[in-house]
């Protein structure tokens, strides 16, 4: 297993974003989800997940209601709404600029200045 | 970010709180069982298992908070907790929270019940379909606005293409033979075009044909719905039904809606005008009522351009009645109400500086209270509170204060606006319509709102921006800062508001003060008068008119305890009455030389029974029949201005009526007397020229001038007035009639007096609050300064300042506020009153008296709240305000 990284400052909500686009998820599937596809690379602050989580929703990103989970508990399960794709489909696309950016800049080398 | 479902999110925090919480709180337990049982799975112990799922997860009520910040929970929480420290901090000084919530419940009180007038008056759109494209057209003659000649009329109607339909009404009284005793109710003759002109439907039956309005129409009628309901048991099947009205059998055709009164004058009988052709061709009577509703997009001085055009062309078709004449169009709510409208801004005026007063003392209160709590508010910054919570903090106490005061007001509205409906002038429109409804609670929400932050944003301001560490520092004041020459100047502001109120006071004071004793020009005490209409068929012939009234006046002078009665056809204070241009004998005929005189018919004996004083000449007697000398008697007035400087006995004036030989031969009256002026339009009116005929000699077509109707006067020995005996006289002579507006002469007066006396008494009533509110701004300023000076007044003491320097020097403090107030206010108050010199009577706006008497009575006031200060402060114990420190 690589060592974990650190969160970056304000990708939480990316990822939550991203997570649950891929389906209804609870608190604790967005956790799982999100260390699933990072391959556990990632280490998530629980504590920060669930403000993080009602941030979206008094934006209007992500929605929520009560359903039963797998462990047959209620749960309440968020899901994307329309403004949350949006959102979701610019803050990729503004990620992907950055992170080209950030590369380009890093890969400098000396004889290229 | 949506808009709405941020809202959401408030909402849910504001009404959902504990939804909420539970939500989170069975979402995180959700999170921590299933982090447990996964843990479990893993081949944890439960104990262990349990303690690393809290560990992972940290701390709960962290991030519960955390949750309901970003839910704007703490935003809503924050306020609530901010009233309800406000509400605590109230609670423990309940003095300071008494007066601040009855002085507010004053200024809010008086505005809501205002407002509630100023609404039901003039805010309020006429009850017609769109009132602002109706307008109300006059003929312009002289410097007046007679009505229009039905000639004029009909040509206006069919030339001007500004207009989509044009009306004409006059009124009319009518005698409704519907129960034991007959009725006389307010009518109008209106032409069929009439309802449709104010786009207003019956709510039974139908308007008029323009068939019924043609002469020799059988008569038909519409009613009020009020008439419909009280006289006639508001039966439907009254509809195509004939009654008998006036002696004339009538067919209603349908009810308008109790909304319906287009002129606010209270009808209750419509009738077709149904013009006769002498009265199409007559341009020399001007009588009518015209209203016009405009086109769409046309304005109201294309209007009156049109009209212009056509005023001149009539004026060229008709030399004699038309020369000089031209037209007016006004719109129709400004003609109705725009009388009220000075009156009534004054008050909202009146009552706005109070309010200005009452936030100025409380605001001066709070900062008086601020100074001793600075210690509680720099604390709670040191604790880590941030200046705009602590502004918040305060202003929300202060919107608690506001709110309680509204609340208070509203109930004190609810009082005053029944008094005014009680006491007010019958004669302002709508006035009985003012109540405390929807939109006046929301005004009232909005000035308590609205003073809450004009008195409580300036000390909590000051609050959240003062410097901790001073504060803390500082010992029991001693210096006076700038917030004390911010409240010096609150005070100043008081004062001079309560000057304007009170110069404006003052003056109406003074003007009803001239009215009282304004002469009447004749004797006023034991004169009951009552009207007497004679309509219908039966008294169509004026001679059975004339001799109808001359048996009424014999029954009614041979009454015991009555010492003369006579009729008039308007007694002084009946208002209206017609008016003739006299042309004196020797005057060629120009319509601009014509004097407008009031014509006054009258049986013999009324000069007498009146007691008018006859100037010079002879009194009527019964001889002067129409086979006689015409003859006429005329006031001081009129003698005044047809012959200045001469004797006008014998002297002649040709009016009312034309010769065999044409409209311009003359018919001569000869002048026998003259008589001192009667203020017959109230007693605070100008004398207008009149002229008296003996009925015996009134022209036959004056029978219908004065619509058959006129005024008993009847003067009696003193005692009761014989109300119940004219009664029954009028009942025996003249069936099916009834004698109405019966009272006294002197209660006539006082009703003429009732408005401006009610104006007088309201902004005396808010100058009084004005004046009681500043001079206690000016104690409570003062009394606070001598606390705070305790120790350097203890100093001057010990160092030998005797106890008359110590009172001047506070007296002088406080007088300089005082004079400085007092030298804006009358700035300010040469200004306001200014605008309302119309209302003032024999006192001119700049009275000099007034402004004396008003300045003397504040300075004394203020001196009286400078006094009780300045005395404590030479009670101060050197010793004991040493030992402060």
């Amino acid at each position: 297993m690589d060592k974990q990284l650190d969160l970056l400052q304000g990708t939480l909500d990316m990822l939550i974003l991203k997570a649950v686009s891929l389906g209804p998820l609870h608190g604790y599937g967005v956790l799982l989800r999100i260390q699933q596809i990072s391959r556990d690379r990632l280490e998530i602050q629980q504590g920060s997940l669930y403000p993080a989580l009602y941030r979206l929703e008094h934006q209007g990103w992500i929605a929520s209601e009560w359903g039963e989970s797998e462990n047959k508990r209620k749960a309440k399960y968020y899901r994307l709404t329309t403004a949350g794709k949006r959102r979701l489909l610019a803050e990729t696309e503004n990620w992907n600029r950055m992170a080209d950016v950030i590369a380009g800049i890093l890969g400098t080398k000396r004889e290229e200045v | 970010m949506t808009l709405w479902s941020r809202a959401r999110s408030w909402v849910h925090a504001l009404f959902q709180r504990s939804r909420m919480e539970r939500d989170m709180d069975a979402e995180l337990r959700f999170h921590m069982e299933t982090m447990t049982e996964e843990l479990l799975r893993q081949g944890l112990p439960h104990e262990e298992a349990l303690r690393r799922a809290r560990v992972e997860f940290g701390g709960i009520e962290r991030v519960k908070q955390e949750g309901r910040e970003v839910r704007g929970v703490n935003i809503v929480d924050e306020l609530l907790q901010d009233v309800r420290y406000g509400q605590r901090v109230l609670r423990k000084s309940p003095g300071f929270a008494i007066v601040a919530v009855l002085t507010l419940a004053l200024g809010i009180g008086a505005n809501t019940a205002i407002f509630s007038v100023v609404n039901a008056v003039l805010l309020r759109p006429l009850a017609v379909e769109n009132p602002a494209r109706l307008t109300y057209i006059q003929e312009k003659w002289q410097d007046m606005f007679p009505g229009f000649s039905v000639g004029n009329f009909t040509d206006v109607r069919r030339q001007s293409s500004s207009f989509a339909e044009v009306c004409a009404s006059h009124n009319g009284g009518f005698n409704l033979e519907t129960k034991d005793v007959p009725e006389r109710v307010d009518g109008e003759y209106v032409t069929a075009n009439y309802f449709a002109t104010f786009g207003v439907q019956p709510i039974a039956g139908r308007v008029f044909t323009s068939d019924e309005d043609q002469s020799g129409h059988s008569r038909v009628a519409l009613v009020s719905e009020k008439l419909w309901r009280t006289r006639l048991r508001g039966d439907s099947s009254i509809i195509n039904r004939q009654i008998r009205i006036s002696g004339v059998p009538t067919t209603i055709v349908g009810v308008m809606p109790k909304s319906f009164d287009p002129l606010l004058s209270d009808t209750d009988l419509w009738i077709p005008a149904a013009f006769s052709p002498a009265e199409l061709a007559d341009y020399d009577n001007h009588y009518l009522t015209v209203m016009g509703r405009l086109k769409p997009g046309v304005t109201l001085a294309q209007a009156q351009s049109e009209l212009n055009v056509i005023g001149e062309r009539l004026a060229v078709e008709h030399p004699i009645d038309d020369k000089d004449r031209s037209f007016r169009v006004q719109s129709l709510t400004t003609a109705l109400l725009g009388d009220q409208r000075l009156s009534l801004r004054m008050m909202l005026a009146a009552v706005g500086f109070l309010l200005l007063i009452v936030s100025a003392n409380i605001a001066n209160l709070q900062l008086a209270r601020a100074r001793t709590r600075e210690k509680e508010i720099a604390v709670r910054a040191a604790l880590g509170a941030t200046p705009s919570r602590i502004v918040r903090q305060l202003l929300a106490e202060n919107v608690v204060l506001g709110l309680a005061g509204g609340a208070v007001g509203v109930l004190f509205a609810y009082w005053a606006v029944a008094w005014i409906v009680a006491h007010g002038p019958a004669e302002m429109p709508r006035l009985d319509q003012s109540r405390i409804d929807a939109t006046t609670l929301i005004f009232a929400v909005g000035v308590a709102l609205f003073s809450s932050f004009m008195f409580g944003l300036a000390p909590a301001m000051r609050s959240g921006s003062a410097k901790l560490n001073e504060i803390l520092k500082s010992a029991a004041g001693t210096g006076a800062g700038t917030r004390d020459r911010f409240r010096s100047f609150l005070v100043v502001a008081e004062v001079a508001l309560a000057l304007v109120l009170m110069a404006c006071a003052g003056l109406l004071i003074r003007s009803a003060l001239f009215v009282s004793h304004v002469d009447p020009g004749f004797d006023t005490s034991n004169v009951v008068v009552g009207r007497v209409g004679l309509a219908g068929p039966d008294y169509h012939d004026p001679l059975v008119g004339r001799q109808t009234f001359e048996r009424i006046v014999a029954a009614a002078a041979a009454l015991p305890g009555v010492e003369s009665a006579a009729v008039v056809s308007r007694a002084p204070m009946a208002g209206l009455g017609s008016s003739n241009g006299l042309l004196a004998e020797g005057v060629p005929f120009d319509p601009s030389k014509l004097i407008d005189a009031r014509l006054q018919i009258v049986s013999p004996s009324y000069l007498s029974t009146a007691r008018l004083q006859l100037k010079i000449g002879r009194d009527f007697t019964a001889q002067d029949t129409r086979d006689r000398t015409l003859v006429t008697i005329i006031n001081e007035t009129l003698a005044r201005a047809m012959w200045p400087g001469q004797n006008p006995i014998g002297k002649r004036f040709a009016c009312c009526e034309s010769g065999p030989k044409g409209r311009l031969d003359p018919v001569w009256h000869e002048v026998v007397g003259v008589v001192g002026d009667v203020r017959a339009w109230g007693l605070d009116h100008d004398v207008k020229p009149e002229f008296y005929v003996p009925f015996a000699q009134m022209p036959p077509t004056a029978w219908d001038w004065i619509g058959r109707t006129m005024d008993l006067e009847v003067r009696s020995r003193g005692g009761a007035a014989p109300v119940r005996d004219l009664q029954s006289i009028v009942a025996s002579i003249a069936p099916a009639v009834p004698i109405y507006h019966l009272s006294t002469m002197q209660a006539k007066i006082s009703g003429t007096l009732e408005r401006s006396h009610f104006d007088t008494y309201l902004l005396a009533l808010f100058a009084g609050s004005a004046l009681l509110l500043s001079s206690i701004g000016i104690y409570g300023v003062l009394s606070y300064m001598v606390a705070q000076r305790t120790r350097d007044i203890g100093i001057r003491i010990a160092l030998g300042a005797s106890s008359t320097r110590i009172v001047s020097d506070v007296l002088s403090f406080g007088m300089s506020l005082a004079g400085i107030g007092l030298v804006l206010g009358v700035a300010g108050a040469l200004v306001a009153t200014r605008l309302f010199a119309s209302m003032l009577y024999g006192v001119r706006s700049t009275d000099v008296i007034t402004f004396l008497a008003v300045s003397f009575i504040l300075l004394a006031v203020a001196f009286l709240a400078s006094f009780f200060p300045a005395r404590r402060a030479t009670r101060v114990d050197p010793i004991v305000a040493l030992r402060y420190e």
